[in-house]
């Protein structure tokens, strides 16, 4: 009789399983509809947008944990001179620096921006977490938080890109956008000035600029839809 | 040219002052103190001056922005206050590290405070949210508080700018703890579990993604309306009916406490035995638990205790025939009951009514019967003997001498009753001695046996309880009459110089006055035959 149990409790654990996978696949395998096609969901800017902007927030979130940790770690004064040795390397990006500047600009440039921003930053931060992992003096949290980081400039970038795809179709922006599409394109070509960079440098250099692109996206989603939460 | 002159004023003071006493030195070092930016569209800073040194001190603010060499000084001194410096709109770059000294100037120097790098993006303290409205409103009859308010005008949420999170608090008007709640990015907010009849004080915060709470808002006052009453009589109704309820359960219980508690506990069982005494047996020895059961009325000395006996003889009768039937009668009752048991096992006793002498006594009175059947009037003779089982009893030689030879006619009987009549009723006398039919002889004669203790010879014999209803059959007389003795307790010697059978003389304690009346009489209530001659020694 025992193995009888044994034999009933291995099926039912297999059955189990095969239906929660079977659940989770089938949320996964539902496509984001591009022309509302029939049979699939289709998700409104507004929430693409929401989303979009809480993952910037997160991301925000991360550097500023981690920017904190570093200056705990190696920068006992906060008012050091000449902190930022160097300027970031995405300081050739035009970025606009105040509220006026930023609601004067197109969306389609803004959403340009948010994206070379985002691209720019895809290598520079996969190399910050090497070098966070390999350091002695930061623990394995430090890395994680890194490498998350790292992790989400990559989505970030996805869905701000998605989001752009559904504004064209809506007719928001130009199809220029669609230049974006490939990414190097827009890296200047002293993309390597940021291995010059320290390791704090980069992180101050990126809680900025994350903190940026979350600006950014809030005001082009108050622009563009201004529904909820504006 | 000025300056010229400022320096000889300068001079001339120190010269003046020095001589006067007083010292004068170069400032003091400045501090900043906060830079702080309402809205992320503009900033303050403000610093802290040190000593002044003695002499009037000037105050200049100067900033560099990031990655540029360029110092500006600041444009504004006045908007915010003393000693601070306001950066306007054009002024005022986001995203832009900034540079930060002040710089404190006297006659005799200028000092410079540390720089501070600030960004305006990570100084943002907003404006206290602003139309702050409480209002109290119902929810199925309880009460609750709604807080509504609007962000600081001079923020600018409504573009995304800035996104801003609030925080509400409230507390009682008397007490000192306030209640915190968080409400996100929405603009209201309710408040429920409020005293009945309490005013409360409400204010309201906020605070951008990352940057500093602002300043609480004024406070607003509510009162919230009584609602105790309906409460109170709710919980009235309950407690009263709690308690009604309570009080039931109690009388019920009460009721049958009795019946709860057989079913809950159930007695143990005790021993039932009539007459047994549960307290002796668990004191004492188990002697007095048996001698209290063997006590009270065990063995019965009623008058039914002819009824214990198996047979009996009957001795008299009025007429033959009866004696005869009535023999008959008993002797099968007695005889079936003799029949069963084999072996006498009354040591030391020798009754009369033990199984050997029933079981001669059967076999004599069967013989007797036969004879009586055969010879109708045949006399019978008795002859008290002693049993062949109890050899401790006397000398075999003496047996002989011993033996009397009782002879029961219907005679005796006649005699009996002519002479005595009323003898007949007198009672309650039994016979003190038994007598043990030993055997039967040859000659259809009952050998009996005296049983009692009394015999001299007779050792170990126990003591047969004397009653004073038995009497002892002293001997026989030439006239077939049965001698009784009465007094059984004297010293044997006395009873042993009793006459023998066929003596009439009696010894005085050991006589009463024989009465045949009494033998008779007393055979006839217990058919037993007392000799107490048989139990005396050969001394004749």
């Amino acid at each position: 009789s025992w193995s009888l149990f044994f034999l009933v409790s291995v099926v039912w654990v297999v059955l189990v399983c095969l239906l929660f996978c079977s659940r989770l696949l089938s949320v996964g395998a539902a496509p984001i509809c591009t022309n509302a096609q029939a049979g699939c969901h289709a998700l409104s800017l507004a929430n693409l947008f929401d989303r979009v902007i809480q993952h910037s927030a997160r991301m925000h979130g991360i550097s500023n944990d981690l920017h904190s940790e570093f200056e705990q770690y190696f920068l006992p004064s906060k008012n050091q001179i000449g902190r930022v040795s160097r300027n970031c390397h995405t300081s050739t990006i035009f970025t606009p620096n105040g509220k006026e500047n930023a609601q004067r600009m197109a969306r389609q440039e803004l959403t340009e921006v948010i994206l070379k921003l985002l691209v720019a930053w895809r290598d520079p931060l996969w190399h910050f977490h090497q070098s966070i992992a390999h350091h002695h003096d930061f623990n394995n949290f430090s890395a994680n938080k890194a490498l998350e980081m790292s992790d989400m400039v990559h989505e970030l970038r996805k869905g701000v890109e998605k989001v752009a795809e559904k504004m064209q179709m809506m007719g928001i922006i130009s199809n220029s956008v669609s230049s974006l599409a490939s990414p190097e394109a827009l890296l200047p070509s002293d993309s390597a000035e940021w291995r010059l960079m320290k390791d704090y440098d980069l992180l101050y250099c990126f809680r900025r600029d994350s903190n940026k692109v979350q600006n950014y996206l809030k005001i082009l989603k108050c622009r563009i839809v201004p529904e909820h939460g504006c | 040219m000025k300056k010229v002159l400022e320096v000889i004023l300068l001079l001339l003071l120190l010269v003046v002052t020095h001589a006067k006493g007083t010292r004068y030195s170069p400032p003091g070092k400045p501090a900043l103190t906060r830079c702080r930016s309402p809205e992320k569209e503009t900033f303050t800073c403000w610093w802290e001056p040190g000593s002044d040194g003695g002499l009037p001190t000037t105050y200049a603010l100067y900033y560099r922005k990031e990655s540029s060499d360029t110092v500006f000084e600041c444009p504004d001194y006045r908007t915010a206050g003393e000693n601070s410096c306001f950066f306007n709109k054009n002024d005022t770059s986001i995203w832009v590290n900034y540079n930060i000294t002040v710089v404190a100037t006297n006659a005799l120097g200028r000092t410079f405070s540390d720089p501070v790098d600030i960004d305006v993006v990570y100084i943002v303290k907003p404006n206290p949210p602003e139309q702050v409205a409480v209002t109290v409103m119902e929810d199925k009859g309880w009460p609750f508080i709604r807080v509504s308010w609007e962000p600081p005008h001079k923020a600018d949420t409504r573009s995304g700018w800035i996104t801003l999170i609030y925080e509400i608090r409230v507390k009682l008007e008397e007490e000192n703890d306030w209640e915190m709640h968080l409400a996100g990015q929405q603009k209201m907010f309710n408040i429920f579990s409020l005293r009945s009849g309490g005013k409360y004080l409400v204010q309201v915060r906020c605070k951008p993604d990352h940057g500093y709470w602002s300043e609480w808002s004024p406070s607003s006052y509510v009162k919230v309306p009584d609602y105790f009453h309906r409460e109170k009589s709710v919980w009235i109704l309950i407690t009263v009916f709690c308690a009604f309820i309570f009080l039931i359960l109690t009388w019920l219980l009460h009721m049958n406490s009795r019946s709860l508690k057989h079913f809950l506990l159930p007695p143990v069982p005790g021993p039932k035995i009539k007459g047994f005494d549960k307290q002796l047996l668990k004191n004492g020895k188990s002697e007095e638990v048996f001698s209290a059961l063997v006590a009270t009325d065990f063995p019965p000395k009623s008058s039914n205790y002819e009824d214990l006996l198996v047979e009996y003889l009957e001795v008299y009768i009025p007429e033959e025939q009866e004696l005869m039937l009535e023999k008959s009668m008993d002797l099968d009752v007695g005889c079936l009951k003799c029949e069963g048991s084999a072996s006498d096992s009354d040591s030391g006793r020798g009754s009369c009514d033990s199984h050997t002498l029933l079981m001669h006594k059967c076999d004599g009175v069967k013989e007797e019967e036969e004879r009586q059947a055969k010879e109708a009037h045949g006399p019978g003779y008795w002859e008290c003997g002693l049993s062949n089982k109890q050899p401790h009893l006397l000398h075999p030689q003496a047996q002989a001498q011993r033996q009397l030879q009782a002879r029961s006619d219907d005679n005796i009987s006649s005699i009996g009753r002519k002479q005595t009549p009323a003898g007949l009723h007198s009672p309650a006398r039994r016979s003190t001695e038994y007598v043990e039919v030993e055997r039967v002889n040859e000659e259809d004669m009952v050998l009996l046996q005296p049983v009692s203790g009394r015999c001299g010879d007779v050792e170990g014999y126990p003591e047969m309880p004397y009653g004073e209803d038995y009497s002892k059959v002293k001997g026989v007389d030439m006239d077939n009459m049965l001698l009784l003795q009465r007094e059984v307790r004297e010293e044997t010697e006395n009873c042993d110089t009793s006459s023998t059978v066929t003596t009439t003389q009696k010894p005085a304690a050991c006589i009463h006055s024989a009465m045949p009346v009494e033998g008779e009489m007393v055979l006839g209530v217990n058919g037993y035959v007392d000799t107490a001659t048989v139990c005396t020694p050969p001394t004749y």
